[in-house]
């Protein structure tokens, strides 16, 4: 009996490590070769790096229709994703695009993770202390918008002083949020809401928790039009410039080459057709 | 009815992609977990006064420190010296924390098989490793099953968190049908089902091993 019962468990423990080892290859289907982590000094080399593994490793976050979303075949679609193959292309080497929270994908570039990151990302000062960033490729506006039913009218951005107001954890329209109306005292603490994605903050609007909700503009209207929610103000004040590719800091090579390749895609209008393909303003 | 069916079916169909990722993660730090908790429990229970207290710091610090925490440091700060896959960093970070509360759930089935065993199965020649492998073990691993079954459940949905470091288990999935359909309910409530289906497969199966090897009296 009792020799049985250990079998029984090591037949247990047996196959839960082969389904393990079976499992592990099927999550990353694109794992790259076993490679040394780049500590984050030696970054100088990049470019070559790149090159070298034929490869460039893109973290993005895939939920922010239209600039990166996942089709139902599980491919990355949108506007940035269609950039930054474009991007690869010039540079000749495969785009490997992979997803992770917002939150994460700093830390990754800093940790040598992924080689670039593309999630509609604005080169924000708190940003620029931790890795360096390409010149835009876009120019960015923010909405607020609000519930179908809403009868607030706003004019300026400081029209939402003292509303319940949302907008995704660490993003740049947070940030104004703290700056500009909780740090001045407009606008309670308490009434401000942090989502770890913005279409949780919609769906807070619809349910009537929140008032406001503060969001890039072009991911607002698409928002707005599939849930009936009502933009109020469409504004450039609150964005802090345009959007740009996220690179290991000190990566001067790779920033120089980047740059040069993102104005050509300016320059010769393949942004623009993107813009239209994707319906972006 | 007949769109709704169909969103249904492409929504699940992507979802469920997550579901071997899901058990993967689940499994690796179950038998992780499984490995450290009964090695740590014997340790605390019949190892040297100063393994016992190395043990308990293991256990207490796992436990105080949120999982999410131990799969950062093992994705960001461990793997700049060791190669980790994200997968992997997740499992693994899974498995430790898991080992805490397994090496509890242990300690307190092997203390509960009366201390008179050890001392008879020592008196008839049995050497400490015999008696614990062949006397003990067997029956605290019985009275372990119930607990380790809820452990389990846990474990199963903390497997969620491994998508911090990019990993695209179940829950990730409906995140991103929600982002591009904004229609969530449909997304979270696909979700809802594998977890609840997962849940239910694993609980049916501890209870099986349970009755299976009851000890007849």
């Amino acid at each position: 009996m009792k020799k049985q019962m250990l079998i029984i468990l090591a037949l247990i423990v047996a196959v839960l490590a082969i389904s393990a080892c079976g499992g592990a290859p099927a999550a990353q289907p694109t794992q790259p070769p076993a490679q040394p982590t780049q500590p984050a000094a030696q970054t100088a080399g990049k470019l070559a790096q790149i090159r070298a593994a034929g490869k460039l490793i893109v973290g993005t976050s895939a939920d922010y229709p239209p600039y990166e979303s996942i089709d139902a075949s599980g491919n990355f679609v949108g506007f940035d994703m269609d950039l930054i193959r474009a991007v690869g292309e010039q540079l000749g080497v495969e785009v490997e695009i992979r997803d992770m929270p917002f939150d994460s994908l700093i830390a990754s570039l800093q940790e040598g993770k992924i080689d670039a990151v593309i999630a509609a990302m604005q080169a924000t000062a708190e940003r620029e202390e931790k890795v360096d960033f390409t010149i835009p490729y876009r120019m960015t506006k923010d909405a607020f918008i609000g519930a179908s039913d809403t009868t607030i009218v706003m004019t300026k951005p400081e029209d939402a002083a003292g509303l319940a107001i949302g907008a995704q954890t660490g993003t740049v329209q947070e940030g104004w949020i703290q700056k500009n109306l909780v740090a001045t005292g407009l606008t309670p603490a308490d009434k401000v809401f942090s989502y770890e994605r913005a279409d949780q903050a919609a769906l807070d609007l619809a349910s009537g928790r929140l008032q406001l909700v503060l969001m890039d503009a072009e991911p607002a209207l698409e928002l707005a039009r599939q849930n009936g929610l009502k933009v109020l103000l469409v504004t450039e004040t609150t964005a802090e410039g345009g959007k740009s590719v996220a690179i290991p800091e000190g990566a001067a090579d790779l920033k120089a080459e980047l740059d040069r390749i993102i104005q050509g895609l300016i320059d010769d209008g393949t942004v623009k057709a993107l813009e239209e393909k994707h319906g972006l303003p | 009815m007949m769109g709704l069916f169909q969103d249904l079916l492409t929504t699940f169909n992507f979802i469920v992609q997550g579901l071997w990722v899901t058990i993967s993660v689940t499994a690796v730090a179950l038998t992780v977990g499984f490995t450290i908790g009964v090695v740590m429990a014997i340790a605390r229970v019949y190892g040297h006064p100063a393994l016992q207290t190395a043990v308990s710091a293991y256990s207490v610090v796992i436990r105080a420190v949120p999982v999410i925490v131990i799969i950062f440091i093992l994705f960001f700060v461990i793997s700049r010296y060791v190669n980790l896959s994200p997968f992997w960093a997740g499992a693994l970070a899974l498995g430790f924390a898991s080992g805490a509360y397994q090496t509890e759930i242990f300690r307190g089935a092997i203390q509960a098989v009366q201390s008179g065993q050890m001392i008879a199965a020592r008196a008839i020649g049995m050497s400490r490793l015999q008696a614990i492998q062949s006397i003990v073990l067997p029956q605290a691993l019985r009275l372990a099953l119930p607990a380790w079954g809820n452990e389990a459940t846990l474990v199963l949905k903390d497997s969620t968190l491994v998508f911090a470091v990019g990993v695209p288990e179940i829950l990730r999935r409906a995140q991103q049908v929600s982002a591009r359909t904004f229609e969530p309910f449909l997304a979270f409530g696909v979700a809802l089902l594998l977890y609840l289906a997962l849940t239910l497969i694993t609980t049916q199966a501890l209870q099986w091993i349970e009755r299976r090897y009851r000890l007849q009296v």
